[in-house]
Parts: C-alpha cells; structure tokens; sequence
C-alpha cells in the first residue's frame, strides 16, 4: 500500500533539503546562475568560489550517512533484543535492482570519460542511459514494494518488514535527489551558470556512487538480518 | 591621536537601484547580516514568551488556586501542566539556546570575521530560516490543540527544526572552509569561528540522527509501525509514572531532543566568553591552541555523551557505564576552557563593563552548574533524578542561563557594529546585577529541593520536618522568579531605546578590538569589505602588544602600516 508510505517520504525530503542531498545543482536550482541571492545589491562580482559545492557535497554525504547509521543501529540493537523476529523474505527483484543500480554506476563513468575526451554527444547519450537506469531503479523498488504488499506484507505488520520500508522508501528518496541532480546537469545550460559542466558531472557522481555504496549497505544488512 | 581605524565611521548609504521595500530588505533578504538579526529578533520574541510560560508554571505550582489566563481555562490541568513544560523547553532550547548564539551571531559576524561577503549557499541560508520560524509556529500550535495530534504536530515541527539547523550547519561548514579571506589560515581564526564551525560539525552529526529519529516516530504514530515501543518502555517504568502515560511521554520526547541540543547550544557560547574575556582583558587567549582543541574536545564528547540522558529515561539498551565515564570526562576540555579564562584574566587590566560583566557571569554559572553536573554523571544519581528539581536547577544554570549570559554578553558587545549605537552602560549593569543575584536565588534552592526529596538517610520525623520546609522554599523560588523576570524590563527598555536615541558610535572601533568586523562602519554596508578585499596578517588575539601605539595590533593592519605607528 503504497499511499501509506507518504508521510516519511516528505520527512525525507525534508531531511534531504538539510543533508544537501540534491547535490550538484546550487540550492534554489539556480534560476538566475548561482546561489548569488540578491545579497548582491551595491557591490561588485564577488561571489564565493565554486569549490564550495563539493566541500557541500563532501559534507552533506557524512550527514545522510550519520542519518542511515541511526537507523541501522537502530535495526541492529531491535534485532538483538528481540526473541521473535518474525523474517521479511527479501523479493528476488531486488538483485535485479541492484544490479542496475550498479551498472548506473558504470554508465555513469564511462560518460564522464567522454566529457574528459571533449566527447559532448557521448557524454550526454551515457549521461542519459544513467539516468534511465535510475528511474528503472527506482520503478523497481515500488515493484518489491507491490510483491510484499501482495503476499500481505505491509510496513505496520511487524518490525522487520517496518525496517525493510523505512530503509528502502529513505534510500529510494535519496536516490530520486540524485536522479533529479543527473537530469539538472542533462538540462542547465551552463554557459550562465556559476559551475562548470565537468564540476557538476564530477559532484553528481560522488553523490550517485555514495548512494550505490549505501544500497548495497543496505541490502547486506536486510539479507544478513533475517 | 593616531590609530588603526580607517577614520569616522560611514554609515550605509543605500544605493539607489537597490531594492529598498521592507519585505527584500529585510525578510526575504539573503544578506548574511538581514537573516542573523531575523534570527535575533526570533530569539528575542521566543525568549519572552518563554519566560511568560515559566511564570504562568511557577506561579501554578505554588498557588494552585491562583486564576491563571491559559491554564485555568483548561480542564485537564495536570496534562497541561506537563505540556507547558515541554512547550516553554522548546521554545528555550531551539528557538532562543540553539538559534541565538549560532545561527543568529553565526550569520551576522562569521562570514565578517573570516572575510567573506556572504555564506556559502545564501538562499538556502534564507530557506532554513523561514523554516525555524515554521517551527516555531508549529510547536506553539501543537499546546493550543489537543493532546494527542498536539504531540504529532511537534515532533513534525521539531523534524522542520533539525531539517532547518542541519541547513545552517552545513552552510557554516562549507562557509569556514572555503570563503576564508586572503591570510586568513586556521590558526588565526577567532575562537568564536572555531567554536561555530566546531559546532555546525556537530550539528550536521546529531541533527541526523535526530531526523532518523523523527522518521521513526512519526512513522509510529501515522503509519502503525512500532519503533518506539509504548508497550515496552511502559512495561520498564515504575507502576505510579505508568497511570498518567501522556505527560510522561511529552517530558521523555522533550528530553531526548534536548540533550543533544545542550552541547550544541553550549559551543557558541564558549567560543562567544572566550572571545569576550580575551579583549576586556586586553590579553590574548591563554593558551589558544589547547582551547581549540578543547572545544573539539566538548564537541566530541558532546556526540558521544548524547547517550547519556538514555541512561536517565529508562530507555538504554546498553552499559550505562560507557557514557557514564564519557559524560565524566566531558570535564576535561571544560577545565581546559575555565582554565584559559581565568589564565586570561590574571594580572590583566580587566574593562568592567556590561559585556566583560556577562561574560564573568557565564563563567561562574558554568562552575556552579558543571559541578551539580559531575553528581549527574554518576549513572545510579541520574537514574533517579531526571524531571526532578535537582535535574531543572542544574539544567537551567548551566545551560539556559549560562548561554543566556553569554548571548546578552555578545549583544552588549556587538550592538554597536549592528546599530551603530551603544547600549546604556549603567542601566545594564544594573540589569547584569539584579539578574544574576535572581539567577542564583531562583536555581540554587531548586538543587537543595531536588537532593532533600531524593534522601533516605534521615528519620521520618526529620523528613516530615524537612517537608513543612518545602513550602516556603518554593516560595521563594516563585518570588524570586518574579523578581528576576521584572529586572528584563530594564533590558527591553534599555534595547529598545539604545536602539533609537543610544549614544551614537563615531569609531569603526569602539572596544579597540582585533577582528575583522570592527574595520568596516557601523552598521556594515551591504558588501561588508567594501571594493577591497579585506587580507588578514595575523592571529585573532594580539592585545598587550609592547611598543605599539596602542595596546593592540587587529588582524586586517599591514605590518608597514604597525610599523608606522611605533
């Protein structure tokens, strides 16, 4: 029951405006070039350096990843003291999932490759691929959602299956910032904007290679729960 | 008389293609300076109708019969009651304690201090201060409505908080980091840079955790899910606190949050006292290295000591002792600091005004409140004593009146840079005097109130002795209280009119300090620095220079120009 699942779902999002999780593109989605504000008024071009996007970045990730540790801790002492933890048995799909989610990874790369070799159309064909696999990700997570629900298995029904939803509806959110983080870079035009193209390509992907990095955390520890 | 100062002081002069309607200006503006004070006046308003709560509370518990405008309105006083509490503690700890030092002084002097024009990211500076404010309006709608969704509607806005603070936080960090200006390194940052990137560390950390733990709980009360467990902790808690299971809940869940806040709120103001003491000693920081480490020290152990209040309420799933040895050795770094103060303030000619004065009181609060602190730490004493008055005195000395000292300190000293006018000196040192007497007699019976209900050594007929004592104490407390509340009205007062017919300020330097902010007018103009790039020589602290024109050397002189003056 995918309606039920809302209400976490804006928390995260909430959290992900906080962790800075939408990571390439400056807060705001630069409108008019920069996170320039209208602090600007009387003075000249001063405006801070670019390099403060992946020092964010860089930051932002220890603070989502401080966010997923809490409630993996919180997992893991739940588990341990609890004599009867009722399994959630993981959806096959799942590998299916993360094997897409990995080879995004890979595309990933191989299309930051082309931007390095001046390759613009290359880069935005691999660009695009990746994009696609992150929202196949994505539709595949609601896929393991909709198998569980069908087998009676709802987010309330017990506390494993609550951590399988909570980690994998926070994950998929995260994720969703990082699609949406590839589709900016796809789309800007940077010519205005206060960030370079090969900058924004090499900040989306620390972002979208920490979040692969995350789900296979994540799947370990869901598998080696049971 | 020649000095350092670039001259008179010029005041803003608006530009004339700005946009000068009140709304960009001020409210929807994201200059760094517009949102710190927004902070400030937030702070500034919760901090008064926090105090209001706390008298409504006092007063209830020493005249229950007493016709109060809020609580006798309502039925079920007791729920109230607790809710009160819960309300009056968020307002404090989040929008004053957290908001204040930080995000307020952090955004107006940060980027001034280290030379830069702007935060980092300026326009999500201004997201998560409308958020704050969001919050505020969500926590104190969460008392008005009933219980049950009263408690859901706070946790969603204490998840806006965290969401809010982690933003701040992370816009501090990348700020310290990479908009340093020219010769700014880190050993030259001031203390008070250290503690507010020190502290935005932390908060990108705890303030995590707390959002997991937001996640949680509103995913148990509207998804069904059993995180948090009321079966199971009720099953743990003494047969008397199980019967009224909801004012219980709100005084736990308050306490979870605050916890984590105390360090949080606590950094700032070291950084702030540190500050304030070097340059009214005309001193530099004894030993300002240690003190930096120290206050990486308390940050810490401040994440780590976060279990603690676990321990307190019950709900700890592992040795209590670990962070019972962490929260005993949080006193390493605070003997660190209490040691540089009173380092710093040895044999100096110490300039006692206002400022200097709240700063003094800070650190005697912070003694008196951190040695109740070390009994706390003790994991049997803690077990028994949270909510009670041993757990409030200390709590409030420590914490919301310590930080409070060294936030008034800071305004004292700052006032002049944001207004370009001086706060009445004698009319604030009576203000400083009638509070701290008042501070001390409100909390320091409370500790005695809280130890004498936790006794067992005496006979029954002593304690029933002691106990016709207990009246007349809280008394005195609640008049007290009173008192103390009263003695704001000089500040407001005093706040209020320096900032209309103060005495104006005719240097760009007024306290002859070292740091950035003080070589640019008064108030700042909107680019800070100016066409020039401001350049930093030397460190934060070269007061008591010898053979200099002065008794102090600011970090923005070229060393020609030190050269000159000799």
């Amino acid at each position: 029951m995918p309606g039920t699942t809302a209400t976490p779902e804006i928390e995260i999002v909430i959290e992900d405006i906080g962790g800075g999780a939408p990571p390439a593109p400056p807060s705001g989605g630069g409108d008019d070039g920069g996170d320039d504000g209208d602090g600007g008024e009387g003075r000249g071009k001063w405006s801070p350096p670019p390099k403060r996007y992946s020092t964010a970045i860089a930051i932002g990730l220890v603070s989502i990843l401080m966010f997923f540790m809490a409630l993996a801790s919180a997992f893991i002492v739940l588990r341990a003291g609890s004599d009867k933890w009722i399994v959630v048995h993981l959806p096959r799909i799942l590998w299916v999932n993360t094997c897409i989610l990995l080879g995004s990874s890979f595309t990933l790369e191989l299309a930051r490759r082309r931007l390095s070799l001046a390759d613009s159309a290359g880069f935005r064909k691999l660009w695009l691929v990746t994009t696609i696999l992150g929202f196949l990700f994505v539709a595949g997570q609601l896929f393991a959602w909709r198998l569980l629900v069908a087998q009676g298995v709802y987010i309330a029904s017990n506390q494993a299956s609550s951590f399988f939803f909570i980690f994998t509806g926070a994950h998929a959110v995260h994720l969703l910032g990082g699609v949406a983080a590839l589709l900016f870079v796809l789309l800007r035009n940077f010519e205005k904007a206060s960030i370079s193209l090969p900058a924004a390509a090499e900040i989306t992907s620390y972002y979208w290679h920490f979040m692969d990095g995350l789900w296979v955390f994540l799947l370990a520890l869901l598998y080696l729960g049971k | 008389m020649v000095t350092y100062d670039s001259g008179a002081n010029h005041p803003e002069t608006p530009q004339p293609g700005s946009r000068n309607g009140f709304l960009s200006r001020y409210l929807f503006s994201t200059n760094h300076k517009a949102i710190g004070l927004n902070y400030l006046w937030l702070a500034l308003f919760s901090v008064f109708l926090g105090v209001a709560m706390s008298l409504l509370m006092r007063i209830h518990l020493v005249w229950p019969g007493v016709q109060l405008p809020f609580l006798s309105a309502l039925a079920d006083s007791q729920q109230r009651f607790a809710t009160l509490a819960t309300l009056h503690g968020s307002l404090m700890v989040f929008l004053v304690l957290t908001a204040a030092p930080q995000a307020g002084f952090g955004n107006y002097f940060l980027p001034l201090q280290i030379g830069a024009r702007e935060m980092a990211f300026p326009r999500l500076n201004l997201l998560s201060f409308w958020a704050t404010v969001a919050s505020l309006f969500g926590m104190t709608a969460a008392f008005l409505i009933a219980p049950q969704s009263g408690i859901t509607l706070w946790m969603v806005s204490v998840a806006l908080f965290c969401a809010a603070s982690l933003a701040t936080a992370l816009n501090f960090t990348v700020t310290t980091i990479d908009l340093r200006c020219k010769g700014m390194s880190l050993p030259r940052l001031p203390i008070t840079v250290w503690a507010w990137f020190i502290n935005a560390i932390l908060g990108m950390l705890i303030f995590s955790i707390l959002m997991a733990a937001c996640l949680c709980l509103l995913s148990d009360r509207f998804l069904g899910t059993q995180f948090f467990s009321t079966v199971n902790f009720l099953s743990r808690q003494p047969a008397n606190i199980a019967a009224n299971v909801l004012p219980v809940l709100w005084q736990r869940l308050f306490w979870f949050f605050a916890q984590a806040e105390v360090y949080i709120a606590m950094l700032p103001c070291f950084g702030l006292t540190t500050h304030l003491i070097s340059t009214f000693s005309r001193r530099p920081v004894w030993k300002e290295r240690l003190v930096v480490l120290a206050l990486c020290g308390v940050g810490v152990f401040g994440f780590c000591v976060w279990g603690e209040h676990m321990f307190s309420s019950g709900m700890n799933p592992f040795s209590p002792l670990v962070f019972s040895v962490l929260a005993s050795s949080l006193g390493l770094p605070a003997s660190i600091l209490l040691l540089s103060w009173l380092g710093t303030l040895w044999n100096a000619r110490i300039q006692l005004n206002t400022s200097m004065l709240f700063a003094l009181g800070f650190v005697s609060l912070f003694l008196a409140g951190g040695i109740s602190g070390i009994f706390l730490a003790r994991h049997d004493l803690a077990a028994a004593a949270v909510s009670d008055e041993f757990v409030t005195g200390h709590f409030h000395l420590v914490m919301g009146v310590a930080a409070t000292f060294a936030i008034l300190g800071a305004l004292f000293f700052w006032f002049p840079k944001m207004f370009g006018r001086r706060l009445n000196e004698p009319l604030g040192k009576l203000h400083f005097w009638l509070t701290f007497v008042g501070v001390y007699c409100v909390f320091m019976p409370m500790h005695w109130l809280g130890l004498v209900s936790h006794t067992n050594i005496y006979s029954s007929a002593r304690l029933a002795a002691i106990a016709t004592m207990l009246g007349p104490v809280r008394t005195f407390i609640t008049v007290a209280t009173l008192l103390t509340v009263f003695a704001q009205v000089l500040f407001l007062v005093n706040f209020l009119w320096s900032l209309f017919g103060g005495e104006k300020v005719e240097t760009c330097n007024p306290w002859r300090a070292t740091t950035l902010e003080w070589s640019v007018g008064s108030p700042p103009p909107a680019d800070d620095f100016g066409v020039k790039d401001p350049v930093v020589y030397r460190g934060a602290y070269e007061f008591s220079v010898p053979d200099v024109i002065e008794d102090f050397v600011p970090q923005y002189v070229a060393p020609e120009e030190v050269a000159k003056s000799r």
